[in-house]
């Protein structure tokens, strides 16, 4: 493969990652957060793989491998689950209105570009707009979380934005080493898991979310 | 033997000790000693090491790369003088330790389940692997992981007997404590290993060498605190007399005995060998901080020790006093080393004091840990208060406690008093060469440690006369039984190690050549010791010898065995017709168990002369019948305050607290709010920094 096409296929998944990412920030129902977030991950796989045969590093390929076992399926499954086992409403609940939440996220994407503008040197020829676009799933993925009023809302934020990093990564490494991208999915698996059980055994002792969480305070 | 298969050997020997901790499967005795024994193992090969390396060529680094787990870091370790001296000391303590150990734990807690027995045998070979490691290490990514390794082996020991509330505040105490210092190395060891862009400790040595003088000793003030919290130099102490008792009984010996010292391993080679510039005299800040924090340390550490009633932590607050001798040692070195006109083979006594009063340590404090150990195993009580009598039903085990407590007294002719006495040398010496102020604080340094040593006297004989004489105050006394004989051999092995090196210490002078010559790049330690042969110890202070003083510990001995078989053929002679057992005479009363002087009552003139430092707090409450002169019951109770942990420590907590209540009153509980406001911060702080550049 030519930088060239490396460099529009990379871009297009960029778009594809926003677009997937708006589809998190809209989702009127949990279930189609999280295939988006699904679908978010394989995206990244696929990333993973095209920079894998452009830069020949082999250890991109165990990422995309782990990324796609971990993050396209399982993860998801586990998410699946855990509002299956719920058994509650699966409409998220905003804090905020859809509308002032997409207009949030059109300025944190605005702003990502307007940044990375700025930094020439990491703006590598092979990875194109790449670091613009990690950069807004990372923010947007907090948007998520801070504006979802369950505590799977704020999984799939951490999920999202957890992608965000992992893209910025790759792209703007080409690869960082094996241990520290390990390292960092090790992260994202075990805090999904404890708060999937948490979720599950704070819904079935106290029957609260996390909006209730502030009648804690003393 | 070969250094570097022995260190395979040694490797492979707790590995497998922990290994057996999955015995415990089947069975938790086989567990148990197995487990020990691995241990057993590992210390008779860690021995083997340090005494080829201690007695082998001189002046030789022994390095051996392990596997790459990093890829920043190349892990190695090296094996040079000081680090064989400690292997040395480690492995001499775990020897007894290891023999001790099964048996202890079977008595103490008969009923332990598989699950704790393997979780012990784990955590203790962890724990005496890490240490004997950790002295081994060539480089700072290897040194840290091993002591990150020691800290949690000897948490997980600690809070692994007694399942109470209080063990588990002892444990997290130390906890947090160990890890404030480990950050405190932490920062030390990168700011060196940034500047070298390595790990190992000869670049870092490189590195030092370009430092300025305020960075280099930023540095060592870091490192002192840090190692000072392992070390439990006062006021960084507070964790050490909870923690210490809460292990079983074995491992206490171990931590007091072996691992305060290995924070003292750090603090000479990261001070002398590491940080010291290339040429000329320490920083002169360095040596006067250590001497006044160890000499505050000896004095605080014995006097509380005289007021506490529980054994363990009686012996754990002399390990307070103790380390601080050794700091004194220490200090002293880091004052005279390289002084221009002052210094010369002084600094080689004052640090073959420091290290020799380490072994010496580590021999007796291992053998009351494990003397009180066998008296707890079998009474399950640690209150000397309600002990009592011990002596004619545990025969072997008040012998060696005895010799344990002349020992740590500094008395002749054991091994307590030999290295006393060469720090009283070194001191004595260094007062002579500085004058004005520097000079005064050597000579009152050296009366706080004769204050320390009488202290320490006073301190024992209540120890030993209220726990093992007079006559048992409570029935867990009075059928107390002797300990089994693997535990005897265990602390036996001990009390050999005092005797010898109290009467024969000129020939363990050897074993200290190369830790000081390699330290100080001086004359090794038999040189100005045991410049008249190994049967006289002197200061060797001039280059003729006439006006050094000089000891020899072996007619010492030989003088008070003569002197007490004179003594007692004199008696015997004078003796007229048989003795006659007759009943005590106590003014018309029955003597009873009560009537006999207590731990309490003893330390009480101390009490009252120190009334400043102990704050005592006294209450005692009457119960009388109708009329004043009829005392049905008397109820007494007292404690005395550590004042570090009042004047320090409960402020502190007071300061953190009131902090958390006002952040408390401003924030509102709610979780998006509170992502949002790290979205919001990430925001502005890119626009700031980011768009700027």
């Amino acid at each position: 493969m030519s930088a060239e096409t490396v460099r529009t296929i990379i871009d297009d998944l960029g778009a594809l990652l926003l677009f997937t990412m708006i589809l998190i920030l809209a989702a009127g129902q949990i279930y189609r957060a999280i295939y988006a977030v699904a679908a978010q991950s394989l995206l990244i796989a696929i990333a993973a793989a095209v920079l894998a045969t452009a830069t020949g590093n082999t250890d991109l390929w165990v990422i995309a491998g782990i990324t796609l076992t971990v993050k396209t399926i399982v993860l998801p499954w586990v998410l699946h689950r855990v509002v299956r086992r719920m058994n509650v409403r699966r409409e998220v609940e905003p804090v905020i209105p859809v509308a002032a939440t997409l207009a949030l996220a059109v300025m944190v994407v605005v702003m990502s570009f307007h940044l990375s503008a700025t930094l020439g040197p990491v703006n590598q020829a092979i990875t194109g707009n790449a670091l613009p676009v990690g950069i807004a799933l990372t923010l947007l993925g907090v948007l998520v979380m801070a504006t979802g009023k369950t505590a799977l809302n704020q999984m799939v934020g951490l999920f999202a934005s957890e992608n965000g990093i992992f893209f910025t990564a790759m792209a703007v490494t080409q690869g960082m080493p094996l241990i520290i991208e390990i390292g960092v999915i090790l992260d994202v698996i075990l805090a999904v898991l404890v708060m999937a059980i948490m979720v599950l055994r704070v819904r079935s002792t106290v029957d609260a979310d996390i909006a209730g969480l502030d009648r804690l305070k003393g | 033997m070969n250094v570097d298969s022995g260190l395979n050997l040694m490797a492979a020997c707790y590995g497998a000790g922990a290994l057996s901790a999955l015995l415990a499967r089947w069975s938790g005795r086989l567990a148990l000693s197995v487990g020990h024994l691995a241990t057993l193992a590992g210390a008779v090969v860690g021995l083997g090491v340090s005494l080829s390396v201690l007695l082998g060529v001189p002046g030789r680094t022994l390095t051996q790369p392990l596997p790459a787990l990093f890829p920043f870091a190349r892990l190695s370790l090296s094996v040079d003088g000081l680090s064989a001296y400690f292997l040395l000391v480690i492995s001499l303590v775990a020897v007894a330790a290891a023999v001790y150990g099964p048996a202890y734990l079977r008595t103490y807690s008969p009923d332990a389940g598989p699950a704790r027995q393997a979780t012990q045998v784990l955590a203790l070979n962890v724990f005496v692997g890490c240490m004997a490691f950790l002295c081994c290490a060539g480089d700072a990514m290897t040194f840290l992981l091993f002591w990150e390794g020691m800290t949690l082996a000897s948490y997980v020991l600690v809070v692994s007997d007694d399942r109470d509330g209080e063990n588990a505040r002892a444990g997290l105490l130390y906890m947090v404590m160990a890890h404030g210092g480990t950050a405190l190395l932490l920062v030390a060891f990168l700011v060196l290993t940034e500047r070298a862009g390595a790990f190992d400790f000869a670049a870092l040595r490189a590195a030092a060498g370009d430092l300025d003088g305020t960075t280099r000793t930023t540095l060592f003030f870091l490192a002192l605190v840090g190692f000072g919290t392992k070390a439990g130099v006062v006021p960084l102490h507070v964790w050490l007399p909870r923690a210490h008792p809460a292990a079983p009984s074995h491992v206490s010996a171990l931590m007091s005995g072996v691992m305060l010292k290995v924070a003292i391993y750090g603090l000479l080679r990261f001070a002398f060998d590491i940080l010291a510039p290339v040429a000329g005299p320490l920083p002169s800040s360095w040596g006067w901080t250590v001497l006044v924090v160890g000499t505050t340390s000896a004095v605080l550490g014995v006097l509380y020790a005289l007021q506490q009633h529980d054994i363990k932590r009686l012996l754990a607050f002399h390990s307070v006093e103790n380390i601080g001798i050794i700091l004194i040692g220490v200090g002293l070195a880091m004052i005279l080393w390289r002084r221009e006109g002052v210094g010369g083979v002084l600094a080689t006594v004052a640090l073959t004091a420091a290290l020799l009063h380490t072994l010496n340590h580590a021999a007796f404090k291992g053998l009351l840990f494990l003397g009180a150990g066998s008296v707890i195993s079998r009474t399950h009580v640690r209150n000397m208060e309600e002990l009592g009598g011990l002596a004619r039903r545990m025969p072997w085990t008040a012998g060696l406690f005895l010799l344990g407590a002349v020992a740590i007294s500094a008395l002749p002719p054991l091994n307590g008093f030999v290295s006393e006495w060469l720090t009283f040398q070194a001191l004595l010496g260094g007062a002579g060469r500085f004058h004005g102020p520097a000079g005064l604080v050597i000579v009152f340094s050296a009366a706080m440690l004769a204050l320390t040593g009488g202290l320490a006297a006073a301190c024992f004989a209540k120890a030993f006369g209220v726990t093992f004489l007079g006559r048992p105050r409570t029935a867990h006394a009075e059928h107390a039984t002797e300990a089994p004989p693997s535990m005897i051999v265990g602390m036996a092995w001990l009390g050999a190690l005092c005797v010898a090196l109290g009467v024969a210490p000129g020939y363990a002078m050897r074993l200290l050549d190369a830790p000081t010559a390699g330290l100080l790049h001086g004359p090794g330690a038999s040189a100005v010791v045991t410049a008249r042969g190994p049967m006289v110890l002197s200061a060797g202070l001039t280059a003729s010898g006439t006006a050094a003083t000089a000891i020899s510990m072996t007619m010492v001995t030989a003088l008070l065995i003569a002197l007490t078989a004179i003594a007692w053929v004199l008696r015997r002679g004078s003796r007229r017709g048989p003795p006659r057992a007759a009943p005590t005479w106590a003014c018309g009363m029955s003597p009873t168990s009560r009537f006999d002087y207590t731990a309490t009552a003893f330390a009480k003139p101390l009490r009252f002369v120190f009334a400043t430092l102990y704050r005592p707090r006294r209450e005692v409450i009457r119960e009388t019948a109708g009329t004043p002169y009829v005392v049905r019951r008397i109820h007494y109770a007292g404690e005395v305050v550590d004042l570090a942990e009042t004047q320090i420590y409960h402020r502190v907590q007071r300061g953190i607290s009131s902090l958390s209540q006002s952040i408390r009153a401003r924030s509102t509980g709610r979780i998006h709010g509170y992502i949002g406001f790290v979205l919001a911060a990430l925001f502005v702080a890119l626009l700031l920094f980011g768009v700027d550049q």
